[in-house]
């Protein structure tokens, strides 16, 4: 027997209750606590049950997706690889050659074509914004007849029974640089006896062509090239922003303003356009002075001449004198020595005033040299005065059909057109816009990315569209709607292709080809029309206000006014968003009494009435409105940006964004004027607080507080520019050598006298990381999301002010101070230099934005709305769309930088320089931007981070910035040649 | 403990109390319903704390945009909130800590509400760094936990990180020694509760739990005198280093107006200035309400102006180096920033902070100033104001004008963060109503060592319970 040990008395005394308790002692099963008489087969089920109910009632929300495999792959398409395909822009009438990229069937980003010659690989911001018309979810679907949806079929069958061939037929369209268009219209009006095709354009340029009819015999736009022009004097010609073809112009100017070659150019303005903040001498002159100072000119330039007698003793007849006090001699001066290779260009919309600039450039020989009007530009081929009798034909009555194609004339004309009186008005627009929606049919026209269509924005140079979608809507191509009514259906593809049959697939493939053109019929210069010109010009000095009326940098005409991306990005002038405004002064606005933001009453026949931008260097006689606001189109906005309690909607109390100042048009002597004079302005006591970007506009901090400069922007002078740098200081550094940057190293150079401050980088940047639209509300509150901005400072007195444009990114620092502060390693330095933002490990403490010396740092303050699924599809998809709570900024396009390592190391060869190109650098018409690796020593960014004008923006920090910037050049004179005194003191 | 005892003293505490008179002052208030004046508090603040837990959902549920912030102004109230309840929480632990290893006997009436006081400052300025992050919910990615990411830790160079070090360390510790000095208390009130029903109530199982089987005994005694000194020791350098590391923020970062040396002793002397600011607002709220007159006395008023008064100069010192430093350094920008405070578009700021916090309490060196009850609970409001709007000024006219002038923005705050500022209010006298309610407010134990403190004609007390 084995023996008994007890622990206890107790467990002698009663041994078995004892038991009992030791042996619960150990038996905690928390199964069988739970519930008696359950066993842990029996929890394991139940627990089974409950997940499983969980987890099915989880997946029942799910959206069922279906991703189905091609059954038969296309050739060359390669899931996640992007395609190109050469096409043209449509969004104005310039024709800048496209290569539109394609993911997944769906284009998403357009890039300019660098072999195509009007757009040389750049584009503008308007052309960048364009692809998103594409996904507008407001462009039509259908035809609509009576406003109501309709079919093709019945629509054409009503067109045509309501088509009569002995009633006026008017076609009235936009330029048509598409000769297949033309040939489709004019076969479509063959049909009628009593039928004309009217051209106008919005931004006119009819009195060039009416001038050179006149002086030349042929009704054509001179060719300009300013890449051949050593000197320039521009009289309220925006070319680099907004003339006839600013990309191209853009790249030209800024081809020849290299240093140390540098062209000389002369702006002539009253408001101050992007242009004028370019000049080497801008004087201030309002639109109504500027026909008098083109005759000072003109005979100043006869006078150096020496040649026409008979104009100056006929100018002397009629009492003109020159004076000294306006710099307008030393711009004769200029204009003189570089003769042959100078250009005069005017923007205002005058034939007597073109006349004289024709005469200018004629004296100084610049006529098939820097003006080319044998193979002449057709970007503007609108007849003021054919528009102004339609017009006055459709008032009367006398019109039995109007068919309406690219114009929207009830938005864009001083007096919206009555269609009470005419039979039939069609519409060709792709969204219901102003015009459209007063007519009987509308038979939407594709988005240009979804057309086959040709151009030929210069004599010899065809540039083909090719369609990069299958059409989202059953629209139809005009050319095709057109085809059909004449009774002969044939598709766009066809009429292009039987055109272009011999060049077809290089033509394609490239995106244009280039053509023998005959030359344009002109004729030797006459000297009648210049007299006659000279006879109507005033010598007497003008009063009072006048009213300028401009396109701006982002809407144009008015045609862009549904798409958010141009209504957010700045003026690159004033910095203003979500609105026109009257632009005035300091002057005028003391002496009306009014500051930025008080809505002031401008009458000038109609009225409108708009807030105050006050503007230095503006001419003190000037008001200057924005056209292309207040339009339906955007309608659309009422609900943009985030919704919460303190919330104010981007439109004004019309529902609209900005006010149509179109109505303050005039036709005068036949030309659509943009300028009024003798107009009335009045102060309203309202006010508007408008969407600033920048508010203090100066590297000069304020008086009171210090008053110094800082070195942000850094200028040199022509007469600098040979002389050696100043050796930089040498300075101890206290980071440890801890990154040793191996292989690449990314940097970017900025070349500040480049940059012409067009903003087409910000449109592209935002395109290419799909950074949000915030909203008027939000950018007033200083939250735009822009991964790149253009800062634009002022100096100099506010009559003769000097502009820089400084684009701004993330500056990839090399000791980042963003970097050190973030909590939890949200942004880090990679071992290539770029200085990384990790969206999903952000928690938005908003500290590196803080620490930020550039403030290049957005932070998603809400949840930026993207509900429109069709905008959706311009997504990016290499980039990710940020949420909430996030910081983000300038990656340098790291979604590039991959692509092309990835693209060299498939291939075995180092990546190249210019292999990347960040989105920002690749639209930049004026190739201010430059992105490479500055470990290569002769990339072209290290090459420039070596240039004798580089420098980095607040280097002290000694926070490292990777982006150099190259200075500012300033005419300071050349050797031997200073800059007049007095000449910088007027103006 | 052997005390000195001079007849010329004046008495710590008045009324020539009795340790169990003391025991039944202190404990009178909460063994009665609240009167109408405390539900008449209570509900201000907690309907005020409401409207903050609506403005901070509101903004947890719609985003920081809610918030008057910008691209340049990246903190404003959010953080001039998290540091001003920082320096708030400052003075209880001084008063408790510091004071006590000085030997500083008139602490006593005050160290136990101070204490709380720091605790719920504190509570209110931990909301702050987490709201005011975009993400909330992922607030805790700022502490270093194990995590299967990597793993991925947190950036130990970011003073972000060193902060949740320095204030979670400060509520555990300020929580620590707060609790540790009520346990004799509690003990009191659990032997005062003792009787008063057959079966324990909640309240006497609760004291009871918490008082930790309390004796009273020479040996517990020991022990907790022991402990007491130990954890005075270990707090002390956190009064220095929690708000050293809060400036830090701003100091290590490149911000003209942040970036200087001087920040963290300016910013402990601010801490300690606003802290003992609000400990006047209370103490002579709570004294008034609570009939402690024998307990504060104007002595206490008196000893804290002082130190009101000593913190403010090293304040207006500080405000006055700043400037030179500036002018010193001959930094363009760094001058600018001053400039600017003084003169620019926020210098209302600036010259409330300057009038607040150095011209206001110039009165403090007059004797009858600091005794009048009225003048001092009017500076310690001012002191308060001041206070909050120098960390405004720190932060808001640093950020608004930096180096790029085209980023020059301004700020301007909104409802929801008016409503979530006034709702730190409430959160705070929420907290500390309820706390008079339901602990003693003055530490009986402590104060009955110091009762014969100036009364040598009596018997000295014995200091059991």
């Amino acid at each position: 027997m084995e023996t008994q040990y007890w622990r206890s008395l107790a467990e002698r005394e009663n041994p078995s209750e004892l038991a009992r308790a030791a042996e619960a002692e150990f038996s905690e099963n928390p199964l069988q606590q739970i519930e008696p008489g359950s066993s842990r087969r029996g929890f394991l089920k139940a627990a089974g049950f409950a997940f499983a109910g969980a987890a099915l009632t989880g997946c029942s929300r799910a959206p069922v997706e279906k991703a189905m495999p091609y059954l038969v792959q296309p050739e060359n398409t390669v899931a996640g690889r992007a395609q190109y395909y050469a096409s043209t822009c449509g969004a104005c009438p310039a024709g800048c050659g496209l290569l539109a990229k394609v993911r997944d069937g769906r284009p998403i980003k357009l890039e300019g074509n660098p072999d195509q010659a009007i757009s040389g690989g750049a584009t503008c911001a308007v052309g960048q914004a364009s692809i998103l018309g594409l996904y507008d979810s407001l462009r039509l679907k259908q035809p609509l007849a009576g406003g109501k949806p309709s079919t093709w079929a019945e629509v054409d069958r009503e067109i045509l029974a309501r088509l009569r061939a002995d009633g006026a037929v008017r076609y009235l369209s936009g330029t048509i640089t598409s000769p297949t268009k033309q040939a489709a219209i004019d076969r479509f009006l063959g049909q009628f006896r009593n039928a004309r095709h009217v051209m106008y354009d919005a931004l006119s340029a009819s009195a060039i062509l009416d001038a050179h009819q006149q002086t030349h015999g042929a009704r054509v736009l001179p060719h300009y090239r300013f890449d051949k022009a050593g000197a320039i004097a521009s009289f309220d010609a925006d070319f680099l922003g907004t003339w006839i073809s600013p990309v191209e112009f853009a790249r030209d100017y800024s081809a020849r303003r290299r240093p140390p070659e540098m062209s000389w150019h002369a702006q002539f303005e009253g408001r101050m356009s992007l242009t004028g903040s370019k000049a080497d001498r801008r004087v201030r002159t309002a639109p109504d002075e500027i026909r008098e100072r083109l005759a000072q000119l003109a005979i100043r330039i006869a006078k150096l001449s020496g040649a026409d007698d008979r104009f100056l003793s006929s100018a002397s007849a009629r009492g003109w004198q020159t004076t000294n006090d306006d710099g307008l001699p030393h711009v004769a001066e200029r204009l003189w020595e570089a003769r042959g290779r100078s250009l005069v260009v005017c923007g205002a919309n005058a034939v007597h005033t073109q006349v004289l600039v024709n005469y200018i450039n004629h004296l100084l020989g610049n006529y098939g040299a820097t003006l080319d009007v044998e193979h002449p530009s057709r970007q503007r081929q609108g007849d003021d005065r054919a528009l102004a009798n339609l017009l006055d034909e459709i008032k009367t009555g006398r019109v039995a059909a109007l068919f309406i194609d690219g114009v929207n004339p009830v938005a864009e004309l001083p007096e919206a057109p009555g269609f009470d009186h005419v039979g039939l008005v069609v519409s060709f627009a792709g969204s219901l816009d102003e015009s459209a929606e007063r007519a009987h049919y509308v038979c939407p026209d594709h988005h240009f990315l979804e057309s086959w269509a040709g151009a030929e924005p210069v004599a010899g140079l065809i540039s083909l569209t090719q369609p990069v979608i299958r059409p989202l809507g059953a629209t139809r191509a005009v050319v095709e709607t057109l085809a059909a009514w004449t009774g002969q259906p044939v598709n766009a593809y066809d009429l292009l292709r039987q055109r272009y049959p011999a060049q077809w697939d290089r033509a394609v493939e490239a995106g244009y080809v280039a053509m023998e053109a005959p030359r344009a019929p002109v004729k030797p210069f006459s000297m009648a029309p210049v007299e006659l010109a000279l006879a109507a010009t005033s010598p007497e000095p003008a009063a009072g206000y006048t009213l300028a009326l401009y396109p701006s940098v982002a809407m144009l005409e008015g045609r862009q006014a549904y798409n958010p991306w141009l209504h957010e990005l700045p003026d690159p002038i004033t910095k203003v968003t979500w609105d026109n405004y009257a632009s005035v002064s300091p002057a005028a606005a003391t002496s009306l009494g009014v500051s930025d933001g008080d809505v002031v009453r401008i009458e000038a026949g109609a009225a409108v009435e708009l807030p105050v931008v006050v503007q230095p260097g503006q001419h003190d006689r000037v008001i200057a409105v924005a056209l292309g606001y207040g339009r339906k189109a955007s309608e659309r906005f009422a609900n943009l940006g985030p919704r919460w309690i303190d919330h104010r909607p981007s439109v004004n109390d019309q529902g609209r964004v900005g006010e149509n100042a179109a109505p303050l048009l005039a036709f005068e002597q036949g030309s659509l004027r943009y300028d009024r004079a003798g107009i009335r302005i009045a102060k309203t006591g309202r006010r508007i607080e408008l969407a600033l970007t920048q508010t203090h506009h100066t590297l000069t901090v304020p008086q009171q507080l210090g008053g110094e400069v800082r070195p942000i922007v850094q200028e040199t002078t022509t007469a600098e520019l040979g002389k050696p740098p100043e050796p930089s200081e040498q300075r101890e550094e206290l980071w440890p050598e801890d990154h040793p940057y191996k292989g690449h190293r990314w940097g970017m150079a900025v070349d500040l006298n480049a940059c012409t401050g067009c903003s087409a980088c910000v449109v592209a940047c935002q395109v290419e990381n799909n950074t949000p639209v915030v909203g008027k509300d939000e950018v007033r509150r200083r939250r735009e999301m822009h991964w790149i901005r253009i800062d634009r400072y002022y100096s100099g007195p506010s009559e003769n002010v000097e502009v820089a444009h400084q684009p701004m990114m993330c500056q990839q620092c090399d000791h980042a101070p963003c970097e050190t502060v973030c909590p939890t390693l949200a942004t880090v330095h990679s071992d290539e230099g770029l200085n990384q933002q990790i969206y999903n490990r952000c928690v938005g403490t908003r500290y590196c934005a803080n620490n930020c010396p550039y403030k290049t740092r957005r932070f998603n303050w809400f949840n930026y709305p993207r509900e429109d699924r069709l905008a959706n599809l311009v997504l990016n998809p290499d980039v990710t769309v940020r949420t909430r709570g996030v910081m983000e900024k300038c990656t340098f396009c790291v979604q590039r930088i991959q692509e092309a390592k990835i693209e060299a190391k498939v291939l075995g060869t180092p990546v190249k320089d210019g292999d990347i190109r960040t989105a920002c650098e690749q639209a930049c018409p004026a190739g201010a931007i430059v992105f490479g690796d500055l470990n290569d020593p002769n990339s072209r960014v290290a090459r420039l981070a070596r240039d004798a004008r580089q420098y980095r923006v607040l280097e002290d920090l000694n926070v490292g910035p990777a982006v150099r910037y190259l200075k500012i050049v300033r005419d300071g004179g050349q050797a031997g040649r200073p800059v007049p005194q007095g000449d910088k003191k007027n103006g | 403990m052997a005390e000195v005892c001079s007849p010329l003293r004046i008495p710590l505490i008045a009324g020539h109390k009795k340790a169990a008179t003391v025991t039944e002052d202190v404990c009178r208030p909460m063994l009665r319903p609240p009167s109408g004046l405390w539900w008449a508090g209570f509900t201000l603040a907690f309907s005020l704390m409401l409207l903050g837990v609506a403005a901070v959902s509101y903004q947890i549920a719609t985003g920081v945009g809610t918030w008057g912030l910008n691209t340049t102004v990246g903190w404003a109230f959010d953080i001039t909130n998290f540091v001003f309840w920082v320096g708030i929480g400052h003075a209880g632990t001084l008063i408790s800590a510091i004071l006590f290893l000085f030997r500083q006997k008139w602490r006593t009436s005050v160290n136990r509400s101070a204490e709380a006081m720091t605790l719920f400052a504190v509570m209110c300025a931990g909301i702050f760094p987490v709201i005011h992050t975009g993400r909330p919910w992922l607030a805790y990615w700022l502490f270093p936990y194990p995590n299967f990411r990597g793993p991925l830790w947190i950036n130990f160079r970011s003073p972000l990180a060193w902060d949740c070090f320095a204030i979670s360390t400060y509520f555990l510790i300020s929580a620590t020694f707060w609790y540790v000095g009520l346990i004799p208390d509690l003990a009191t009130i659990r032997d005062r509760l003792a009787g008063e029903s057959a079966r324990p109530t909640l309240r006497q199982r609760l004291f009871a739990v918490f008082s930790l089987g309390w004796s009273g005994s020479y040996r517990v005694w020991h022990h907790y005198e022991v402990l007491y000194l130990l954890l005075a020791g270990l707090a002390t350098p956190l009064v220095i280093s929690v708000h050293t590391i809060v400036s830090w923020d701003f100091a290590t970062a490149v911000i003209p107006g942040w970036h200087a040396t001087i920040f963290p002793p300016y910013f402990v002397a601010g801490a300690i200035f606003s802290g003992i600011g609000m400990v006047l607002t209370l103490m002579i709220v709570a004294r008034k309400v609570m009939n402690l007159e024998d307990y504060i006395t104007l002595r206490h008023v008196d000893a804290m102006c002082k130190l009101l008064l000593l913190t403010s100069s090293i304040v207006a010192l500080a405000y006055g180096t700043e400037f030179f430093t500036a002018f010193y350094s001959g930094n363009p920008y760094e001058q600018f920033v001053f400039r600017n405070r003084a003169l620019g578009p926020f210098a209302w700021a600036y010259w409330i902070m300057v009038s607040c916090n150095v011209l206001a309490p110039q009165l403090l060196w007059f004797r009858g100033v600091r005794r009048r009850i009225g003048i001092v609970f009017a500076l310690s409001l001012l002191i308060n104001v001041g206070m909050w709007f120098e960390r405004f000024v720190i932060i808001v006219t640093s950020l608004h004008r930096d180096f790029l002038p085209s980023s020059w923005a301004s700020y301007r705050p909104t409802i929801v963060e008016v409503s979530t500022l006034a709702g730190s209010f409430g959160l705070f006298f929420t907290c500390f109503l309820i706390f008079c309610r339901i602990l003693p407010v003055i530490a009986m134990g402590e104060v009955k060592a110091v009762l014969h403190v100036g009364q040598a004609s009596r018997p000295v007390q014995e200091t059991t319970v």
